[in-house]
């Protein structure tokens, strides 16, 4: 934009935008809070196969799947409100975040449906049938044998998903929230030093991704202990962690990631 | 006593079993074997209600179900008084071997933890798996998991237990250390009902042997009457192929 390229810029936005991080966390967890109960509940009648739910379930998935975001955010925001004034509910002094959560919160839950019903079917018959061989109930089977172990299996899905909302969320800046990607386009309107900001913006959203994935990381070697073919006895010493790092792609490929 | 009458079941329109009877006396180990299809697995996987029985009765000494509107409750009382090992073992394969053992106690039998475990330990170390409590199914061989899986089926007291082919996934090395386990609770006067393709095993565990075919008994009595002079002419072609050798000649 003809200003000079000014590296001093990138530091000092950068530390501007710190503080947006917040917001856009915060569009980030309360999505992934509304998409996981939506999830739920949109996989159930399709794992189940319950008649009419089923369909809907699957109508809801391929819609919030098959348009962009950035206009399912459009219409969550703008239509929605004129449907609810139909039936006289009056929505207007309901903060724009909520509805940003609301549609991110959907459109994740779309994915998470396929995840969940993806992860439960991953965890094989047999092992509900010696469930129930040893007495448990339908609900004792799911919530002791099923359950953890689909959460296994679907952490890589997990953090994909919560990844992606992430970046996703630099879109909401389109209905005027002031997250992360809103803060650095109004740093620049002043300066004009947009690469800089654009640079600080990208380090910040980098950073954030990698520990998150990090975190992940973590987590499914935690609950995917049980699938580690190596034995207790022979753990490498502190110094060559490294060694059992390398073999992580490996098991999540083979076990985690098998049928999902 | 557990009494097995006119069981009958259909998948879709085929008729898998046409009215299985079958009188399985306290402390009798029943084998039952037959030709691939013959409907024996399906007919274990009723008695546990794995599999939906179209019609029939079962009874277990004073208890008894009927299959043809069996009420939840019941299911799962039946349930209880067996206990099965799968042809796949079917370990949960996120717990560890000690674990597999504990959870039916504790989460069904409401067993307190601490003697959940004594007695879990103790099965474990019957089947020879003392040294691999803490071990996960992934880390041990066939073998050793469908060993796991006994002492599960053990650990929960049952009135019979139910063995689905429980050799038949497993390397021909392997074959011994399981039957071997089998033998040895065998004796101690458990009711066990087998469905196995080892014949030798069959006729040296069993007390009662049942041949079935199509969906119905053909024949069934002390394994020395069947293996040697069965009446039956299926049963006699069906067991040449394991007593003599002329069945190998092409």
């Amino acid at each position: 934009m003809g200003t000079p390229f000014d590296i001093a810029y990138v530091y000092e936005y950068f530390l501007k935008l710190l503080p947006f991080i917040r917001i856009s966390l915060l569009i980030v967890f309360g999505s992934i809070v509304v998409g996981m109960g939506v999830g739920l509940l949109v996989a159930l009648p399709r794992l189940y196969k319950v008649p009419v739910l089923q369909r809907f379930s699957q109508v809801y998935a391929s819609f919030f799947r098959g348009t962009p975001i950035l206009i399912q955010l459009f219409l969550i925001y703008y239509l929605l409100p004129e449907l609810l004034k139909l039936v006289s509910i009056d929505v207007t002094k309901v903060p724009v975040l909520i509805f940003v959560i609301l549609a991110y919160g959907l459109h994740s839950g779309a994915y998470f449906s396929e995840g969940i019903r993806a992860a439960v079917s991953a965890v094989d018959r047999g092992q509900v049938e010696a469930a129930y061989a040893v007495g448990m109930t339908g609900y004792q089977a799911f919530t002791r044998i099923v359950f953890p172990q689909a959460l296994a299996i679907s952490i890589p899905i997990l953090a994909n998903l919560i990844i992606a909302t992430l970046k996703d969320t630099s879109l909401a800046f389109t209905l005027g929230v002031m997250e992360l990607t809103g803060k650095a386009q109004t740093l620049f309107t002043v300066s004009r030093h947009m690469l800089e900001s654009y640079l600080a913006l990208a380090i910040v959203y980098f950073i954030l991704s990698f520990f998150l994935e990090k975190m992940f990381n973590f987590a499914e070697r935690r609950l995917l202990k049980h699938e580690a073919p190596i034995a207790k006895e022979d753990k490498v010493p502190m110094g060559r962690k490294w060694l059992n790092r390398t073999l992580d792609p490996d098991i999540a490929l083979s076990k985690g990631g098998a049928g999902v | 006593m557990i009494h097995l009458k006119r069981i009958t079941k259909s998948f879709g329109r085929n008729e898998v079993l046409k009215g299985i009877d079958l009188t399985i006396r306290k402390g009798e180990v029943v084998a039952i074997v037959g030709p691939s299809g013959s409907g024996k697995t399906t007919l274990l996987r009723c008695i546990n209600y794995l599999e939906k029985p179209s019609d029939g009765e079962i009874s277990i000494d004073e208890f008894s179900v009927h299959f043809k509107k069996p009420h939840k409750k019941d299911i799962h009382a039946l349930r209880q008084k067996s206990a099965m090992v799968f042809q796949q073992y079917n370990l949960f394969r996120h717990k560890t071997a000690l674990e597999n053992v504990m959870e039916g106690l504790v989460v069904v039998q409401k067993i307190p933890k601490e003697e959940a475990r004594k007695r879990s330990v103790e099965l474990l170390e019957k089947v020879g798996l003392g040294d691999k409590l803490d071990s996960y199914p992934s880390q041990l061989s066939g073998g050793q998991q469908q060993r796991v899986g006994i002492a599960r089926a053990l650990a929960l007291n049952p009135e019979v237990i139910l063995f689905d082919e429980p050799t038949s996934a497993l390397d021909p090395e392997l074959v011994g250390e399981v039957l071997g386990v089998i033998r040895k609770i065998a004796k101690e006067g458990i009711t066990m009902i087998i469905v196995t393709h080892e014949m030798a095993f069959a006729q040296d565990v069993a007390n009662h042997v049942v041949f079935m075919e199509g969906g119905v008994i053909v024949e069934e009595g002390p394994p020395n009457v069947i293996f040697n002079v069965p009446k039956e002419e299926r049963t006699k072609q069906f067991l040449a192929r394991y007593t003599s050798e002329s069945a190998y000649s092409i």
